[in-house]
This record gives structure tokens, C-alpha cells and sequence, in this order.
């Protein structure tokens, strides 16, 4: 929005060019590639990871390890007793061997492998003597009694040999890990989970940190919001924690700093403007005195008094215009407000800015204002002493670069009817047929000193530099907005947009007598 | 012809004013500082007087509150500072105007001939106007609160009388800066703030919470009846 920006750009304009004296500017990077709250979430999450991931996997091996330990026990037990019991039956002679391997299965999934006599016997068909590991078979047949783990067709199994050496026999007895394994691998799912879950509550709890740490850079950045614009005496609080005192203190100090410059920048204004003003009155005074013995003057010395007079006046004004710049700049500047008649307001104002009215040379002369009739009964609430400067400022600038205004309007925004809802805004127009400003420089014309393209247009030295600059400042302070448009048929068209505050609502009840309705007593 | 004192310290400045002022047709007194000023009041009759604020010693507001005290002269302040503080404590201090430098001679030969035209006796057509326990005594140019004499300054009376002749009525700043000060629309409203504060000091029960003398925001100000 071109037109909204034009008054703020000059306001930052101002806020810079406190700071435009440093000389050299370090950067401090404060991070890299990936957001700071990103990064320890990251992190939070990679830490819960490994951590439970090695947690998980100590707690499977240990339970693995004393699972197994109390499995091969009891199947050591079971092993040496059916050992024991078929070396007893072993002893009597013709004893049907494989019913004896038959009784001595008692655990489901063990199977029993014999060798006795030279001979093989099994209860499995799929475990015989082949399934036994070579080592067991050759450690157990050398009077070793022996337990090994191995695999048989994918499923781990656990084979105990036993010599019978009484009996000249060996006795194996599998057993399957079928089950174990199974309770092993649900183990597993379940710490797998576990390790997810708690990933997944690291990545919350580092996303919950970091807003929690980030809060006060959160408090930092509204500080620092506020102090760009122009609120210089932000401060942030750093509470009771140590931790952000150093931060707190060190913004602060910053601000103080930043406020300390621009206060004191302000103040050298403010001062050398109020110096300037003890000559200028001596000044002003003897021009004055002169000025009533003009005619006893020659036809050069009248010249001469002209120019003297009439640099003195620009002299006056920049010196007002400066003093006005610093003290929006210190941020004292304070509005006045009296509630008028919008139409009556620019009347006057045009009549004091008008060159006939005072000693403003060129101007409108005659410029007749038009109100709208639908703003007829507002009243607006406003500073008359800086609207008069805004609409003289206007006029002088059109009077240097555009022949003089050349048309005056009061509107309301938007249009409506007397008796209809209050209007959001009141405008003010100011038309000139100069050659108009190119689209461009709208906005920098607000600029302080700004001479821009328009430089070799310059009629007469009469501007300050400031005028246009002071006429958004003062609108802003009013809360409103002023910006370019072009004219109908050429020309400038300046248009200033004042909010409109309906009485009723300003006005605590009681102490207005006489509300927007009942209208007060007028100026005669 | 009409006697100014004028209190300043800056010697070409003063030169300066009363060539201006003597150019008006002014016959005019110049001293340098407060002390000067107020010995020199003291034993001569001045009907206007004008004061430096920044003055070396004894400032200007202090000196005016000192003449304040057994006078009802008029008196201009003149400032290099037009922020709202000074402009008000001078006025608070007791002068009924103030003019920023630089000023044009001219300007301050106009408000200077609406003070000393409206030192005369007032128009109101009243004997007698009151409200509460006040009285006012238009052509005696006296106000008496509970039968005793209230010390009022002209601007003050003036304004005093110009309320109390519209009781009931809301007087906007604007008009009370013509009536009053003879000033036209771009009069200072704070000239009418301040002394309305003045003013209800002298009149008011309770000064903080006016009875009689009240503000209606935005528009001015109404004696209430």
C-alpha cells in the first residue's frame, strides 16, 4: 500500500539517521542452516534414541543370558535323569531300547537320541544322529558330558550329551528353543517400543524445552519490535533468573545506549534551534523596525530589506521546522486536541496559509475550499495548531514546485449520509496543476531535505527541506495518513486522511452536556 | 502613551524590542534581570510588562510570580521554547500571554493592544453576576467569595465574568480566546486551560473537583448552575 507507507517510511527514515554514525558494523551469526527450537528438538530426540536403544538392548541380552541359563539348567536336570534312568535299564540285558527312549521323553519338544551297542536309536525321525554337532557326538563319546547351542533347520536347539559309560552308551537329548525364542522376540517388540516411545516423548520434551528456553528471546523480540518503533524506553525484565540477567542487562544497557544517542542527537537540535532563536529575534525585531521606514528607504536599500526579509522568514522557519523534527524525534511531541467543525477548520486554515493572510509568499491567494455536504454536522477532533502548519506546508510546497494550489476539498470516507453511521475518516484535498509527481518519488518526498528528481524544478529558494516531511509527521501523530495521487487534468493531488473518533464514544458520559446531537454553542 | 517594562537579558534583544515596541508607539522601559525589574515596579506604574523566561538569577517565572503578588498587571512571557511545560508554567506562574522567539514585531504589538484595550471596565450589562457563595462585580472589577475579596488577575476576571454571564452554556476555547484575549481561531487553547486551573483555585470549594467552573471534553467550558 504505496500510500500508508509514505508517512511511516519517513518516521524509520528518522529512527535511522540516529544510527547512521557507527562505524563499522560486526555481525554476530547467531545460528546455522536449521531453526535453534528445530535443533534441540533434534537433539532431544537423537539423545532419547540412543539412550533407550543401548537400554533396550542391555535389558534383551541380560533377560536372553538368564533365560537361557535357567532353560539349560532344567534341561541338564531333566537330561541327567533320564540319563540315570536309562542307564539302570540298560543294565538288565534284552531291553527294548526305543520303548526305553520312548518313556524317557517327559518335556514336550525334547527328543532323545541313543547310542548303545554301536547303535543309533532316536524317538524323532528328523533328530537322529546326524542332527547331533560332530563335537558333542565325539566329546560325549570319549566320557565328556557336554552342552551345546546349535541350529537345526532355522530353530535354535540345545543339545546335552551324557556318557553312560557303565553301559558303554551315550545319551543326547534335544530340545528345542522354539519357545524361548519366542518369548525373546516379543521381548524385543515390547523394548523396541519402548525405545520409540520414549524417542518420541525426548522430541516432545526437547520441543517443550526449547519454547521454554526460547520464551524470553520471544519477550527480547517485542523489545526490540518495540523499540524499532520508536518506543525508546522498552526495557526487558529478566525476572528472577540469573541466567537471562546478562541478557536482559546487556539489552538493556544496548537500549539505554541507542535512547541516550538519539535523546542527546535530538536534544543538539532542539538546542541549537533555541540558540539560533536570540539573533533571529534581534533579527526579526530591527527588520520589523525598518520595514515601517521602507519608504524612506532608496528603491536598492528596499530590494535589499526584501531579500533580507525574506531570507530571514525561511531562516525563522527552518529553525521552527527543526525544533518541530526534534522533538518528534525526542518522541515529545504531544497533540492538542480541540473537537471542530472539519469544513470550518480548513476554511481557516487556508486563510491563515494563504498568501494575502500572512507573509507566505505565492499560495493560493483566493482558493475557495469545498465541503462536501455529507460532512456537514462532524466534528473532528484535532490539533489546530498542527493541521494549520500541515495545510501551509502543503500550500509553500505547491507554491514552489507547482504554480499554487489550485483547488481545496473536504471529504468524508467513506461518503455516506448526514444522519448515517459516523464516517471512518475525514479527507482533506489539496490539488495543484503543477507538472505532478512521477510515481517513484511519491513516497520520498516525504523525505527530510528530499530534492530528488524534482531538484531542477526548484521556482524559488523559498522550502525549508522539511515541509513535506513535518506535514506526514504531524498527520501521523494524529493517527493518520497522507499520501500523493494524481490530480484530474494534472497536477498533484495531496491527500490527508484524519481518523474520525465519534464524540459519543470519546466522551465518558456525564461530563459531555451537549453530545454530537445537541451541538454546542458556536463561535459567532 | 502606554509604559512597557520589559525584563531581558540578552542586551542587542532588548535593544532590539524596544526599538519595535517604540516604533508601535510604545514608550519603553528595559531592565536585565528579575531583581531590576521588580524594584523598578516597585516605584514606578507600568501598564504592561514583558518577561524573559531564561533569565540570569532570579528566572522569569519566579519573577512573575513576585509581581503576581501585589499586582493584576498585565504580563506577556516570552519564550525560545514553545513545548508545552514552559508555555504552561509561565502561565502558571501568572502571565496572561506568551510569545515565542523569534516573534514579529507586529504580532506582539497586536496582542499587547488586546491586553492594555481589555484592562478597561467590562460589557456585560450586569450588576451584580453570581453563582455558589461567588459574587461578581462587573464594573467595580471586583470578586468576592463568602463576602470576602478574592484576588484576580484582569485576564482572570475577564474570564470569570465572561462564563458567568453564559451560565449553563458551553463557551468554547475559541470563543473565550476572542472574548477574552481578542484573539481570533489560532489562538493557544492552552492560554484558556491554564487559566480556567487558575481561576478555579480562587472560586472552586475544591479546585481538583470543580462544582461550578466545568471542563466538557473536547468542546470548552460551561459555569454550572
Amino acid at each position: 500500500m504505496g500510500p500508508t507507507e509514505a508517512p511511516r517510511a519517513t518516521g524509520v527514515q528518522g529512527a535511522g539517521s540516529a544510527t547512521r554514525g557507527a562505524r563499522h558494523s560486526p555481525r554476530t551469526h547467531l545460528s546455522g542452516g536449521l531453526g535453534l527450537r528445530a535443533r534441540v528438538t533434534a537433539t532431544f530426540a537423537i539423545g532419547a534414541l540412543a539412550l533407550s536403544t543401548i537400554m533396550a538392548g542391555i535389558t534383551y541380552f541380560t533377560a536372553r543370558q538368564s533365560f537361557l541359563n535357567e532353560r539349560q539348567t532344567t534341561d541338564q536336570r531333566q537330561a541327567f535323569a533320564n540319563a540315570s534312568l536309562l542307564q539302570n535299564s540298560l543294565r538288565s540285558p534284552g531291553t527294548n531300547v526305543d520303548q526305553l527312549l520312548e518313556q524317557a521323553d517327559t518335556l514336550p519338544g525334547s527328543r532323545s537320541v541313543l547310542r548303545s551297542g554301536g547303535q543309533w536309536y532316536a524317538t524323532s525321525i528328523s533328530v537322529g544322529k546326524s542332527a547331533i554337532p560332530d563335537q558333542e557326538r565325539t566329546l560325549v563319546l570319549a566320557g565328556t558330558p557336554a552342552t551345546q547351542l546349535f541350529s537345526l533347520s532355522g530353530t535354535p536347539q540345545l543339545v546335552i550329551g551324557v556318557p553312560l559309560p557303565a553301559v558303554h552308551a551315550a545319551y543326547y537329548e534335544v530340545f528345542s528353543l522354539d519357545e524361548l525364542e519366542g518369548t525373546l522376540r516379543t521381548l524385543a517388540f515390547a523394548l523396541a517400543a519402548a525405545a520409540l516411545v520414549t524417542t518420541v516423548a525426548g522430541a516432545a520434551l526437547g520441543r517443550w524445552a526449547s519454547s521454554r528456553v526460547l520464551r524470553p528471546l520471544a519477550g527480547v523480540t517485542a523489545a526490540a519490535v518495540a523499540i524499532a518503533g520508536g518506543q525508546l524506553d522498552t526495557r526487558v525484565e529478566a525476572g528472577d533468573d540469573v541466567d537471562l540477567e546478562e541478557l536482559a542487562s546487556a539489552f538493556n544497557q544496548m537500549t539505554a545506549n541507542l535512547q541516550d544517542r538519539i535523546e542527546r542527537e535530538a536534544r543538539f537540535t532542539s538546542d541549537v534551534s533555541h540558540e539560533l532563536r536570540s539573533p533571529l529575534t534581534t533579527l526579526s525585531a530591527t527588520v520589523g523596525v525598518l520595514e515601517s521606514h521602507r519608504n524612506e528607504l532608496g528603491e536598492r536599500a528596499q530590494s535589499a530589506l526584501d531579500l533580507l526579509d525574506g531570507d530571514l522568514q525561511r531562516f525563522t522557519r527552518m529553525v521552527d521546522d527543526l525544533l518541530e523534527i526534534s522533538r518528534f524525534d525526542a518522541g515529545s511531541a504531544e497533540l492538542s486536541l480541540d473537537e471542530v467543525d472539519p469544513g470550518e477548520l480548513v476554511r481557516r486554515a487556508v486563510a491563515v496559509s494563504a498568501p494575502g493572510a500572512g507573509r507566505r509568499p505565492g499560495g493560493a491567494g483566493a482558493v475557495p475550499v469545498e465541503v462536501a455536504p455529507d460532512v456537514a454536522g462532524l466534528r473532528l477532533r484535532v490539533d489546530k495548531r498542527r493541521f494549520e502548519r500541515v495545510m501551509a506546508n502543503l500550500f509553500d510546497n505547491a507554491a514552489h514546485y507547482a504554480g499554487g494550489v489550485t483547488r481545496v476539498m473536504v471529504e468524508r470516507h467513506p461518503p455516506g449520509r448526514v444522519d448515517g453511521p459516523p464516517p471512518l475518516s475525514i479527507r482533506v484535498v489539496v490539488e495543484d496543476r503543477g507538472p505532478g509527481i512521477p510515481v517513484p518519488d511519491r513516497d520520498h518526498v516525504f523525505e527530510r531535505f528530499y530534492r530528488g528528481s524534482r531538484s531542477g524544478q526548484r521556482a524559488s529558494s523559498e522550502g525549508t527541506g522539511l515541509g513535506l516531511s513535518l506535514v506526514a509527521e504531524h498527520v501521523r501523530l494524529h493517527g493518520g495518513t497522507v499520501w500523493i495521487e494524481d490530480a484530474p487534468g494534472g497536477g498533484s493531488r495531496f491527500i490527508v486522511e484524519l481518523p474520525y473518533t465519534a464524540a459519543d464514544l470519546v466522551y465518558p458520559a456525564g461530563d459531555a452536556t451537549g453530545g454530537p446531537g445537541g451541538g454546542p454553542d458556536r463561535v459567532q | 502613551m502606554s509604559r512597557i517594562l520589559v525584563v531581558e537579558d540578552d542586551e542587542r534583544i532588548r535593544s532590539s524590542m524596544r526599538l519595535a515596541l517604540e516604533e508601535e508607539g510604545y514608550s519603553v522601559d528595559d531592565v536585565a534581570s528579575g531583581e531590576v525589574a521588580l524594584a523598578r515596579f516597585g516605584e514606578e506604574h507600568f501598564e504592561l510588562v514583558l518577561i524573559d523566561l531564561m533569565l540570569p538569577g532570579m528566572d522569569g517565572f519566579e519573577t512573575c510570580r513576585n509581581l503576581r503578588r501585589h499586582s493584576t498587571v498585565p504580563v506577556i512571557m516570552v519564550t525560545a521554547r514553545s513545548d508545552t511545560h514552559d508555555v504552561v508554567a509561565g502561565l502558571e506562574a501568572g502571565a496572561d500571554d506568551y510569545v515565542t522567539k523569534p516573534f514579529v514585531a507586529k504580532e506582539l504589538a497586536a496582542r499587547i493592544r488586546a491586553l492594555l484595550r481589555r484592562s478597561r471596565s467590562d460589557d456585560t450589562g450586569e450588576s451584580v453576576l453570581s453563582f455558589g457563595d461567588v459574587q461578581i462585580e462587573p464594573d467595580a472589577g471586583v470578586v468576592r467569595r463568602d463576602g470576602e475579596e478574592v484576588h484576580c488577575t484582569r485576564t482572570e476576571f475577564r474570564l470569570l465574568c465572561e462564563l458567568a454571564d453564559h451560565p449553563g452554556r458551553v463557551l468554547s476555547r475559541e470563543h473565550l480566546l476572542e472574548r477574552v484575549w481578542g484573539y481570533d481561531y489560532f489562538g493557544d487553547g492552552r492560554l484558556v486551560d491554564v487559566h480556567v486551573r487558575r481561576l478555579r483555585t480562587k472560586v472552586e470549594p475544591d479546585p481538583a473537583n470543580p462544582r461550578f467552573i466545568l471542563t466538557v471534553r473536547g468542546m470548552g467550558y460551561k459555569l454550572a448552575v
